[in-house]
């Protein structure tokens, strides 16, 4: 049988806060960070125009630069700084800072689409100002690795370091990469998760033309609920072989205890129920989650129609008479979606949720929807008490990619 | 050194991330700490502000601060003129 695998270490930044328990209390606390705001793309734009959203704020740069000792300025797009700002908590907390971690560490973090302002910058220029260059760094910048590359140059990580990319299920499927990587020998430890800065002018706008967004605040599993928030940030966890982390003397936070994978090869917007449930059972299955009396699920809840419905029935399939009894949280409610970084970012609050034994509430609950009946929904305005000893963080990705991770409390 | 030199050093140090007070004009941009990518940034952001082209082999990493600046101060003289 393969070696455990230990978590030693979470980082998180994002409209609740600069760290993982700041984003933990918020979220424990019934806070939200979506708000109402302008977005205003600027002269060559069209007219400012107000959504509901929720960004990182502005201090969460000169955070950073206090953090690491150094200036950052507009050196990395958000995007990037924010992974960088996760992982260097994670990587704090796993007691690993200081010499760089060479070729036995990894660092895998997903997220959707890259440098998003750095890329709407450059266009303004060209198409706006009619400018011939743009900033000479743009492409490093974009590109979607930007952020493993300045984690990797950062902490001296030598070994198995990319971006995984599968929209939504982006830092779900770099979670499970990563303890794949180590599984099979080609690294001892890994820093990953996923960040993603999409709540820009261009960002907002698109997601508002796809139609899905809500014009007030993501309600998940509710009557009435009419679309998702875009959420910013970044999210990470330590992962290790549990006798590296013995043998170092780390404090085990959680032990990672399976993931599942699947694709729906059916549509871009709408799920299928088969493609969830395949992922869900595929991750509960080797820690034995399926059998537990109580496993705290960290939905994918997005808020929109169809994902809601879809995942509530996914989890009746699953569970059968045991779904009743699953507190199910929906945390996007608080931080919006931080697409690529959202699954590691429930994974941070749903594993700090265990080890607190509260789960945090869905917030913006207007009343029961008939077709997400039948599941165990935790909500607000107070975090309610848990017994479960294990989690399971569900993403379900435009596109039909589907992940999911199972974790069980240290 | 005149308030528009004293500008294009803060824009020297904004875009390379150099510590303001180790930009000393005498020093050579090897010794500063600023390497290829910090100068595109730099030529990028100082043509941004004056208007002006600057040629990609205007200048080398041995070239002091001080001469850098007295050769963006002629093209944007240059320029006005």
């Amino acid at each position: 049988m393969a070696e455990r695998l230990v978590v030693t270490g979470m980082g998180a930044v994002s409209a609740l806060g600069f760290t993982a328990e700041e984003n933990w209390a918020a979220a424990r606390d019934g806070v939200t960070g979506i708000k109402i705001q302008p977005f205003d793309p600027g002269p060559h734009g069209p007219a400012s125009v107000d959504f509901p959203a929720a960004p990182v704020k502005d201090a969460a740069l000169p955070a950073l630069e206090a953090a690491l000792g150094k200036r950052i300025g507009n050196s990395l797009d958000p995007f990037a700084a924010h992974a960088l700002m996760a992982a260097h908590e994670a990587l704090g907390q796993a007691r690993l800072l200081g010499a760089p971690l060479g070729h036995r560490a990894a660092a895998i973090m997903g997220n959707g689409i890259g440098g998003l302002r750095t890329l709407e910058k450059a266009y303004e220029r060209l198409f706006g100002l009619k400018a011939t260059k743009v900033h000479p760094l743009t492409i490093p910048r974009v590109m979607v690795s930007a952020p493993v590359s300045a984690i990797a140059i950062e902490f001296g990580i030598t070994g198995p370091v990319f971006a995984t990319a599968s929209a939504c299920a982006s830092s779900a499927h770099a979670i499970a990469q990563a303890a794949a990587l180590i599984t099979a020998g080609l690294a001892d430890m890994a820093v990953a998760g996923g960040s993603e800065a999409m709540a820009s002018p261009g960002g907002l706008r698109a997601w508002d033309s796809l139609g899905a967004m809500s014009e007030s605040t993501c309600r998940p599993f509710s009557a009435g609920r009419d679309g998702m928030i875009v959420g910013e940030g970044g999210a990470a966890i330590v992962l290790e072989r549990e006798s590296h982390a013995e043998a170092r003397g780390a404090t085990p936070l959680a032990y990672y205890v399976g993931a599942g994978m699947s694709s729906d090869a059916f549509h871009w917007t709408q799920p299928t129920l088969e493609g969830a449930v395949t992922a869900m059972r595929q991750a509960c299955e080797p820690g034995g989650l399926l059998d537990d009396d109580e496993v705290l699920i960290a939905a994918h809840g997005t808020g929109t129609d169809l994902n809601d419905k879809n995942e509530a029935a996914a989890i009746k399939h699953l569970f059968g008479d045991k779904a009743a009894h699953h507190p199910v949280t929906a945390t996007k409610s608080a931080h919006g979606h931080l697409i690529g970084a959202s699954a590691a970012l429930q994974a941070v609050i749903g594993l700090k949720a265990l080890a607190a034994g509260l789960a945090p509430p869905i917030l913006g609950y207007l009343g029961e929807d008939p077709e997400c009946a039948g599941i165990d929904l935790v909500l607000g305005p107070k975090a309610r008490a848990i017994k479960a000893r294990s989690l399971l963080v569900n993403a379900f990705a435009f596109g039909g990619l589907n992940c999911s991770l199972a974790f069980r409390a240290a | 050194m005149s308030s528009r030199d004293e500008e294009l050093i803060d824009i020297i140090a904004e875009e390379a991330l150099i510590d303001r007070a180790k930009l000393d004009p005498a020093a050579k941009l090897e010794d500063i700490g600023l390497d290829s990518v910090d100068l595109v940034s730099v030529v990028f952001a100082i043509e941004e502000k004056y208007g002006i082209e600057i040629a990609e082999d205007s200048f080398t990493r041995s070239d002091t601060l001080g001469e850098v600046v007295k050769k963006i101060d002629a093209l944007i003289d240059a320029k006005a003129a």
